[in-house]
């Protein structure tokens, strides 16, 4: 059994009585909350120099329904530039009803998905050069058909 | 100005043998395509009975803002101590993307584009107790009735 743990830190003085979030979480199964998440996809780099919309987590490789956990990064440094993420099997148009959000240079999510539906990402320009990282934390992949 | 961080780590000595995973990642959220920091702030602790569908946060015409695409940045902690039978299916409008099991925590960035785009909880298996903060620019006030 494997051991994953995750922490944020959120800090911020928007208010005069400043924001200070810190919460630690361990990865683990749907069907049994003390033991560990146990499988990934691995840690992925992508390049983007288009604006297409991209799969980078594929539905029918994912049990549906359980606990898995997916962590995104734009490894790029521009906030100007952004990834429009979506949870879609076709596109991450700025309209459809299922964009998540805009991940801008140096943003960071991390998010508990069904894997029902793919996710799939679209860089916001064709100009500049774009780095994506992620990694799908899997309670139970679909072993590959042949 | 203010400043607003979010930091997150994830490790895990044994879920790669021979690899131990370190992933490391810190963003200052900032205004949409600017570096100008974000200024407003909506925090709160909710408890939700089960089997019914919440809106968390605004809808898009609450937010200042053409189009509303605007950068929001959204944490949900799940602090319900229960089994696995306890989680909160999370989503935008009526498609559910995730389950947010007892003790989870999600980052996530949020589009808002239409006030089709909202943030839904829908707690399962009994009463969930959530934190959560909105981080953005835009709020608005609904004006008060007469």
């Amino acid at each position: 059994m494997a051991t994953i743990n995750a922490s944020v830190t959120i800090n911020s003085d928007i208010s005069s009585y400043p924001t200070a979030i810190s919460k630690t979480m361990t990865m683990t199964k749907s069907a049994n909350r003390s033991v560990g998440l146990e499988e990934t996809t691995g840690l992925r780099t992508k390049r983007f120099t288009t604006t297409t919309a991209a799969v980078i987590v594929e539905e029918d490789e994912l049990t549906d329904d359980t606990a898995h956990k997916v962590y995104i990064r734009n490894a790029s440094t521009s906030r100007s530039n952004f990834f429009y993420v979506a949870y879609n099997a076709s596109a991450a148009a700025a309209a459809t009803a299922e964009t998540i959000g805009k991940l801008y240079g140096g943003d960071w999510m991390l998010m508990p998905f069904d894997g029902r539906i793919g996710i799939t990402v679209a860089s916001s320009t064709a100009t500049e050069v774009q780095f994506l990282e992620y990694m799908v934390f899997a309670d139970g992949i679909v072993a590959a058909k042949g | 100005m203010a400043t607003t961080t979010a930091t997150l780590s994830i490790s895990s000595p044994n879920l790669m043998p021979g690899s131990p995973l370190s992933i490391s990642a810190s963003a200052t959220l900032t205004k949409a395509g600017v570096t100008d920091g974000l200024t407003q702030l909506e925090s709160g602790v909710i408890s939700m009975v089960t089997g019914t569908e919440y809106k968390l946060g605004p809808l898009a015409t609450e937010m200042a803002g053409d189009a509303h695409d605007i950068a929001s940045y959204i944490y949900i902690c799940n602090t319900t101590t229960e089994d696995a039978t306890y989680y909160i299916d999370w989503g935008i409008h009526e498609t559910m993307i995730g389950r947010l099991y007892a003790g989870d925590w999600m980052f996530i960035p949020w589009n808002a584009s239409d006030d089709s785009a909202e943030i839904e909880v829908e707690p399962q298996g009994g009463t969930n107790t959530i934190e959560y903060a909105f981080f953005n620019s835009d709020f608005i006030l609904t004006t008060a009735a007469s």
